[in-house]
């Protein structure tokens, strides 16, 4: 007997939606950030789940800070704007099937006209400096997207990801959709990069016609600089480093390794 | 999920080959060169999606152009005695961070497979893979059966080269797809033979082929479908391959003052029986002089150096 992979809690009134996906681990922390602060600020609701028992391995749950860590993959809808935002860990199994159902209560359930998915990438660039998010889409009418928002087109021969696997299965269920790759300074990585947070959820704003407050966010960015800029005082080795990425000069691998080590440890300070 | 076939040809009562990566490649090696030696045409494939992530993207533009999979393929072979359907897949169906296929996933894949050996009207089925051994790599691999039936065991006893995996001593385990194809076999009343080329245990974790187990799969391949086929080109690769090795672990040699000097002394031993030893028959069954204290924390070692240094050496390769 066919088992039932989801789990619904409320009806949603939805008319022809769009969907944003993020996965858990990202770098910068970038899509759990910007579905997080989506889900906070719209005020949206969790309506239904993927249940992972068939997708995850739960032959160990792993704690975190002493919280148990069980994989997620939870939908919300915002009524009023039209909006889907999808949020899951990336299964370990059945991956094919996973993309599936999702698609299946994204395109039957909520009636979904498109989905976009938020990536962060590192890259050798300072966090100061303005940020490029290359895109990948499986239909052509995202072009016009591309000139308007200032997303470049990606080229990229290699290993694929999870989005670029969703974005495969939804062109065969005919399923217009875009993945956002945003670059993430390496140094940032394993830290919120509030800059690249703030750059999607800008776009998502003004497609979408959200009405963002974005003070919070500014103040974060301005924290974190902040902080980084007493760093770049302190030790002009960093300032250096930093100083060559802000005018694309690449750095060495022990370079690399010092400003990794000294905003680790910088960052890990106050989480 | 399913099954895609190219044609329908008749087919007289073929048996089915089988091959998949697994130690050295041993099976997928032997089982892909049969194929190309006896020019077998397409027959179809699974189609990978549901078992595989894919393995490589292709993005121009801005526009997602291509995702490739794993492929599983089967192909067909008419021949005088007896016809051959073959099915090659280029990875086992597995979990994230599994070695092995293993569960559900791998039961299905099994299933699909023997559908199409039911549909051609294959009564039974070959898989093929390593078996690690207390060998060396300058004496000669032999075939370990295992089998669905006692039968099937005795009557492959009748190849040259073919050992009982009961020989071997001690409880076995059929891991991977190889074993997992066999039982499904089994509950569906095929028959089924796994056909394992012998790998020294100190290789079961280096990242090159080991062509003398795959010749020595193939040798009783041909055999048994009674084809004279001359395997005779493995031979440069098995030289090259040994050359390989031996420089491999020279290297390790060189770098034993990084080992714990408690297991030092067994290290050099077994450095001096993989580097020097010369073949003797009939052939020891015990892998060299090293207890087997010694072989497990040197068995350790070797992964972190075949980890650390093995793929750096094929590419010298």
């Amino acid at each position: 007997m066919p088992r039932k992979v989801f789990r619904h809690f409320e009806k949603v009134n939805l008319r022809s939606p769009s969907m944003i996906v993020g996965w858990q681990e990202d770098a910068g922390n970038l899509a759990p950030k910007v579905t997080d602060f989506l889900n906070e600020k719209l005020r949206t609701r969790y309506f239904c789940e993927i249940k992972p028992a068939e997708f995850f391995s739960t032959e160990g749950i792993p704690v975190r800070d002493d919280v148990i860590q069980f994989p997620e993959s939870k939908f919300y809808a915002v009524e009023e704007k039209d909006l889907v935002i999808f949020k899951s860990d990336s299964p370990t199994r059945n991956w094919y099937k996973f993309l599936n159902s999702v698609l299946d209560i994204a395109q039957y359930y909520c009636k979904i006209k498109e989905l976009y998915t938020v990536n962060g990438i590192p890259a050798p660039i300072a966090h100061t400096v303005q940020r490029r998010v290359l895109t990948v889409a499986n239909h052509p009418k995202f072009k016009k997207e591309l000139k308007k928002y200032g997303l470049l087109g990606m080229e990229f021969e290699g290993d694929p990801s999870l989005s670029g696997f969703l974005l495969w299965v939804a062109e065969r269920r005919n399923i217009p959709g875009i993945s956002l790759w945003e670059d993430i300074p390496f140094y940032l990585r394993p830290f919120d990069d509030f800059r690249a947070q703030k750059r999607i959820i800008e776009f998502f704003d003004q497609k979408f016609n959200l009405g963002i407050d974005f003070y919070d966010l500014e103040e974060r960015i301005k924290d974190q600089d902040k902080r980084i800029d007493q760093l770049r005082k302190e030790d002009s080795e960093i300032n250096k480093s930093l100083r060559m990425l802000e005018m694309g000069i690449s750095l060495s691998g022990e370079e690399r390794f010092k400003l990794v080590t000294k905003v680790t440890e910088l960052l890990e300070k106050r989480g | 999920m399913g099954i895609k076939l190219y044609k329908k040809p008749k087919l007289e009562k073929p048996d089915m080959i089988c091959g998949w990566p697994g130690i050295g490649n041993i099976g997928i090696i032997a089982v892909d060169t049969l194929r190309g030696v006896l020019k077998a045409e397409g027959l179809g494939e699974i189609e990978p999606w549901d078992f595989f992530f894919p393995e490589e993207i292709l993005i121009k533009g801005g526009r997602l152009r291509d995702l490739k999979f794993p492929a599983n393929k089967f192909y067909f072979k008419r021949l005088p005695k007896r016809d051959l359907i073959f099915f090659i897949g280029e990875e086992q169906s597995m979990e994230y961070g599994k070695r092995y296929a293993e569960g559900e996933k791998a039961e299905e894949m099994a299933n699909l497979i023997l559908e199409v050996a039911e549909k051609f009207g294959c009564k039974r089925i070959y898989t093929s893979g390593a078996a690690t051994a207390p060998i060396h790599h300058k004496e000669k691999s032999r075939v370990v059966i295992a089998a669905t039936e006692e039968y099937l065991v005795k009557e492959m006893g009748k190849y040259g080269n073919v050992i009982p995996i009961s020989e071997r001593g001690g409880s076995s385990t059929l891991v991977g797809l190889s074993g997992i194809l066999l039982g499904v076999a089994k509950n569906r009343n095929l028959e089924g033979i796994c056909l394992m080329g012998e790998i020294p245990y100190y290789l079961a974790g280096a990242p090159w082929p080991y062509p003398k187990a795959s010749k020595a799969i193939l040798e009783t391949f041909a055999n048994i479908s009674e084809t004279p086929i001359d395997f005779s080109f493995f031979d440069k690769e098995a030289k090259d391959i040994e050359e390989l090795i031996v420089k491999f672990f020279r290297e390790i040699q060189i770098s034993l003052e990084r080992i714990p000097p408690e297991i030092r002394e067994g290290f050099n031993k077994f450095l001096d029986y993989v580097i020097n030893y010369q073949p003797i028959e009939p052939r020891p069954t015990t892998p060299g002089p090293i207890t087997e204290e010694d072989k497990k924390e040197i068995l350790k070692h070797i992964d972190e150096f075949f980890k650390k240094g093995g793929r750096d050496a094929q590419k010298g390769f």
